[in-house]
């Protein structure tokens, strides 16, 4: 896949090797120079130096025939831009963006071209959230615009869903559990699966079956 | 930016018909700029994710492709059977060519 990223600091270059390193066709595109002088001699990975939300640049790094560009600058404006300009000028397939101030998420859809956002702070917030609270509903990750979610529940011993299968849990056909994590070991669910106290239940949600969803797993 | 800039700016009425550039909607090639002619045969605002969006279909003899404006509800002169020039970059969205704000010439009827 030719993948192209816009801004090469730790997270772009992060980024750039892994995808790399599985074997994809990378380029990074920054406009400080010093950056692409310290980095840029990293031969496996295309370097451009240059303005990731000017035209130019994009057609210069190939972008029309890109299968992603990810906007992962530290500046949710650049962000916005480079994602609009990758589907509307480019017809990219894939358009990820990340957002720094969470205030400015509402914005990362698809009127902007953006397909899949990623925002720091709440994926941060959902993992304390996650860490602390035992037994309710918590929201990880929203793809699709919102439109679907991935949520996570610890199962406490006064949770409805002990030992009941999960094909019998009457659980929404708006949603469904994609993994458990049992002992530590991720258990992929059958619909015999038994659920059990402390499983950790990550379910994908759409829609508005949320709440039916806690209902049916914390009571 | 310039990209941003230039865009939605109905061009004189009359232009484009007989534009030789123009390619008819079956053959247009997906992820590069090209220009096609046809007529509005459909209209729908369509929510996109909470967000108004326009899907106006366009089809000449060879086929239809549809134009998505973003953030507009209606556009003026875009009616149910005006013949229009669009322009810009396509994807191929199942078998159809859908645009994302392209440029728009509106015909003389």
């Amino acid at each position: 896949m030719k993948i192209v990223i816009a801004g090469a600091g730790s997270v772009g270059r992060y980024m750039a090797d892994q995808l790399r390193s599985s074997g994809h066709a990378v380029t990074l595109i920054d406009q400080t120079p010093a950056i692409v002088d310290r980095f840029g001699s990293d031969g496996a990975v295309t370097w451009c130096l240059g303005d990731a939300c000017e035209m130019a640049t994009l057609q210069t790094v190939g972008a029309a025939d890109a299968d992603v560009v990810a906007a992962v600058t530290g500046d949710d404006e650049d962000n916005l831009v480079i994602a609009l300009l990758a589907k509307q000028e480019f017809g990219v397939p894939r358009v990820v963006a990340r957002v720094n101030n969470p205030n400015n998420e509402w914005m990362f859809n698809e009127m902007w071209g953006v397909d899949v956002s990623v925002s720091t702070p709440h994926l941060l917030t959902a993992v304390v959230e996650e860490a602390v609270n035992v037994g309710s509903f918590v929201r990880l990750l929203s793809l699709e615009g919102g439109n679907a979610r991935l949520a996570e529940v610890t199962l406490t011993d006064t949770s409805p869903a002990i030992g009941i299968e999960i094909a019998s849990l009457g659980l929404p056909r708006e949603s469904t559990v994609v993994a458990l994590i049992r002992d530590r070991h991720v258990v992929v669910p059958r619909g015999d699966t038994v659920l059990r106290t402390n499983d950790e239940v990550l379910v994908l949600v759409t829609g508005d079956a949320e709440d039916d969803v806690r209902r049916v797993l914390v009571g | 930016m310039a990209g941003l800039l230039r865009r939605r700016r109905p061009k004189p009425a009359d232009a484009g018909s007989t534009d030789p550039s123009i390619v008819s909607i079956a053959v247009a090639p997906a992820r590069r700029m090209v220009k096609v002619c046809g007529e509005v045969t459909r209209m729908r605002a369509r929510p996109t994710t909470g967000l108004p969006a326009l899907a106006v279909s366009i089809s000449d003899d060879s086929g239809t492709a549809v134009a998505v404006w973003t953030g507009r509800r209606a556009i003026g002169g875009v009616v149910l059977g005006r013949r229009l020039v669009i322009e810009g970059v396509a994807v191929r969205r199942g078998d159809q060519l859908e645009f994302m704000n392209p440029e728009y010439t509106l015909l003389r009827r």
